[in-house]
């Protein structure tokens, strides 16, 4: 199609002439929406200012004193960031929050996954299946922790009753120094309603006429896993790991429920990094230190983030962007 | 506008305005509900953040009338706060120009620790608080708290000598009384008499020896799980602190004024003691007493249950747990002072602690009220309140008071309770700023040295490397 420019433009030329008084009236309707804007978010902006940006920026002062919470802060230097170093309790709750994430991590993405994948199929009942498997991540977190130590408990709980009658052996669970790691892990894979959930919904995104092509040349359902379910919902992926990698980084409520009411963690084999600071802060109020401590935290799960992030490049496929 | 009976509504010229077609969204009724927005939020803000104002302000007025408003925050829950009512009923009614509130907030130690500072820091802090966690120490060292020397003259110059020893050592730091216990715990031996008698025990142990043996004969198992047992050193989170005034070693110093229990004869040989128990399943132990106490919703735990043969304990087993959760067990037990390697009777000195916050509006009056119910010049009520929360009183003189020797002549298992209260054996930790985290690592150090994590000597240089931050 031919396209006559001068008639195109011919409207315009005119405007030039007259358009000052115009393009004003444009930037002041621009400024008038832009305020209107700010106003409408201030509400949010103030939240933020208030809530975030200003503890996050208090935070890395405070870490850099000696500040018990009430009393003047007094400005210490590196001492605190030293400090950390030097505390084997710090060492302690990096490995425990480490082992929790890298174990938790992967499992919960894969058993999550999995739980879509089948709940995706054409199968009777299917609605009523969802709900069963989302219905545990809707418990209150403290009545889930109850209710796991109670099924758990080596003494009279239900689990060890079943493996003893199996004639298999039955672990202390959250009593045990070496299973109380795995008995959180496996607390935490009994929520995984929400994560699949959204997986579901970008299983249901994919297009099912790439099926029936696959299909028709000869690919079996691995390979249709493999080559077109995976890649086409990698962007979920992502953001559910991003999402699972933050709450095991912050990994907190469960291990506080149990250890504060002494149903478990055994000694510090399960004291997270964010359970620490929130003892370092609260129980023997070194805020400082506890800043310190947070600061940390923002800068290493910064890192992770930005790997993460690096690595998607690689693994993670955008169709909009291949267009 | 208004109408008649006071409520808006629109005016006609209004109404019109509108409806111009020239007001939608980019219009002027658009910019006012930014405005009012934003309006909204800096108000809701600012509201927020002088929420503590108000009360300031119901302070400042109700000052203008001769009574003198205190605010009580504690962390009780049902029948303590009962109790606790019960006793600011009493004072409100006896005390015409002083109104007490009390504020509760039921929680744990750390949360109501972290709530106190929130409402130091604010500037609107409650005039007496509730302290049961060892922070007494750290808030003494940063002036958070008020020392209360200055109240000891006139009529309160003989309060430090009416308490019980343990009591006053308890509260002092650097000469100066900051706590005044409301109540006192006391630790001693409870016996199941007719379990004792089952596994062929027919005296009390004398001494620790005997103890060790004679608890080691009462463990029974089926399928691996725990029938009945003799004692464990660390159930009810009884962790290393509970012992140490029956080993000698409850205040362990070098000469730089440093925590030093590695080095201390008396707490070597009490973690050594407390890993004579590493025979025995530490998560065994642990799951029995979660199955029967907290996880089952109740006050219970092993011995409470039957179970146990012997438990290390404060009155309130007695006199309110095991008459709810287990009344077959009443009058088939009692208590005696716990065989240690000292001299005999001694306990460790512990309790429920008042304070007076730094900010607190009244601290005379304040003072006067923490003592009132501590019993000073209150015994008699004091000691008819004690019984029913099964408490040790505060200071000697409450337990003469009739409705408490009642009690005592009803119950003579409570015996076992008060002679360690005077004895010279009996310590309390030397107050210091840093004791809430000697006593965690004293928790952890017990537990790991009961799971074989840490050697005696392991934990004790834990303790010594944590307290000493």
């Amino acid at each position: 199609m031919q396209v006559d420019v001068q008639a195109n433009e011919s409207p315009v030329a005119p405007m030039t002439v007259a358009s000052a008084p115009r393009k004003n009236s444009l930037r002041s309707s621009r400024r008038r929406a832009l305020r209107l804007g700010l106003l409408f978010v201030s509400p949010w902006i103030a939240g933020f200012l208030l809530f975030f940006t200003y503890p996050f920026f208090a935070t890395i002062y405070y870490s850099f004193t000696d500040f018990n919470g009430v009393g003047a802060a007094h400005w210490i230097g590196f001492a605190n960031y030293v400090n950390l170093f030097r505390d084997p309790l710090f060492k302690t709750s990096i490995f425990n929050t480490f082992y929790y994430t890298a174990i938790e991590l992967p499992l919960s993405t894969v058993a999550a996954l999995g739980l879509a994948l089948l709940l995706n199929m054409n199968a009777r009942g299917r609605a009523v299946y969802r709900t069963i498997f989302y219905i545990p991540s809707i418990v209150p977190i403290v009545a889930s922790c109850m209710i796991f130590v109670w099924l758990f408990n080596p003494a009279a709980g239900i689990v060890n009753d079943l493996l003893i009658d199996a004639h298999m052996p039955s672990p202390d669970w959250f009593f045990s120094v070496a299973w109380s790691k795995p008995s959180f892990i496996l607390l935490g894979l009994w929520g995984l309603g929400q994560p699949m959930v959204i997986y579901l919904a970008g299983l249901q995104a994919v297009p099912r006429d790439m099926y029936e092509v696959a299909a028709l040349d000869g690919a079996g359902p691995w390979q249709r896993l493999r080559y077109i379910t995976l890649p086409m919902i990698s962007p979920v992926i992502f953001f559910n790991a991003i999402l699972q990698l933050v709450l095991c980084i912050a990994y907190f409520t469960p291990a506080q429920v149990i250890e504060s009411a002494d149903i478990g963690g055994p000694g510090t084999s399960t004291m997270f990094y964010v359970q620490y600071l929130y003892e370092q802060a609260f129980l023997f109020l070194k805020l400082g230190y506890s800043s310190a401590m947070a600061f940390f935290l923002f800068v290493m799960s910064a890192v992770i983030m930005v790997l993460l992030f690096r690595s998607s490049s690689r693994w993670v496929y955008y169709a909009s962007e291949q267009q | 506008m208004k109408d008649q009976e006071g409520h808006e509504s629109y005016a006609p010229g209004r109404t019109s305005r509108r409806r111009s077609p020239r007001l939608g969204w980019n219009g002027h009724f658009t910019s006012r509900i930014a405005v009012a927005l934003a309006a909204v939020t800096v108000v809701g803000t600012v509201g927020l953040g002088t929420a503590g104002g108000g009360t300031a302000g119901a302070v400042s007025s109700t000052a203008r009338t001769p009574v003198i408003n205190l605010t009580w925050m504690t962390m009780w829950s049902g029948a303590t706060l009962t109790l606790l009512n019960k006793m600011v009923t009493q004072f409100n009614k006896t005390h015409p120009g002083i109104h007490v509130t009390e504020t509760n907030i039921p929680s744990v130690a750390t949360t109501s620790t972290a709530k106190l500072l929130s409402t130091i820091a604010a500037g609107d802090p409650p005039d007496i608080f509730t302290e049961w966690w060892p922070e007494i120490g750290s808030f003494a060292a940063d002036g958070d708290i008020v020392n209360m020397n200055k109240f000891l003259t006139g009529p309160y110059a003989g309060f430090k000598k009416w308490e019980y020893p343990v009591a006053v050592q308890a509260a002092t730091y650097k000469g100066g009384l900051y706590a005044v216990p409301m109540s006192l715990n006391s630790w001693a031996l409870y016996y199941n008499t007719p379990l004792l008698a089952e596994f062929g025990i027919k005296s009390l142990p004398k001494t620790l020896a005997q103890f060790d043996a004679d608890q080691a004969k009462m463990w029974t198992f089926s399928s691996g799980r725990i029938v009945t047992m003799g004692f464990y050193p660390d159930t009810d989170g009884n962790g290393f602190q509970f012992y140490t005034s029956f080993f000698g070693a409850t205040n362990c110093f070098n000469k730089a004024g440093k925590y030093d229990f590695a080095s201390c004869p008396g707490a070597q040989a009490e973690m050594k003691w407390i890993a004579s128990f590493d025979k025995y399943s530490y998560a065994q132990v642990m799951a029995l007493q979660t199955d029967l106490g907290f996880v089952a919703g109740g006050q219970t735990d092993i011995f409470t249950n039957g179970k146990s043969g012997f438990e290390l304990s404060g009155p309130w087993v007695g006199a309110e747990n095991i008459p709810v959760s287990n009344p077959d067990l009443e009058g088939h037990f009692g208590v005696e002072a716990f065989p240690g390697i000292e001299p005999k009777p001694s306990t460790l000195g512990q309790g429920n602690f008042n304070i007076i916050p730094k900010g607190s509006k009244h601290v005379a009056q304040a003072f006067e009220f923490i003592s009132w119910l501590a019993g000073y010049h209150n015994e008699s009520f004091v000691g008819s309140i004690d019984p029913a929360g099964g408490w040790v009183p505060a200071g000697p003189s409450v337990t003469k008071a009739p409705a408490y020797q009642t009690w005592l002549k009803q119950n003579s298992w409570l015996k076992g309770f008060l002679p360690q209260m005077t004895s010279p054996y009996t310590q309390a930790p030397l107050l210091t700023p840093t004791q809430a985290q000697l006593f965690t690592a004293e928790n952890t150090a017990t537990a790991d040295v009961l799971q074989k994590i840490m050697t005696p000597a392991q934990a004790l240089k834990y303790i010594d490397q944590q307290a000493n931050g």
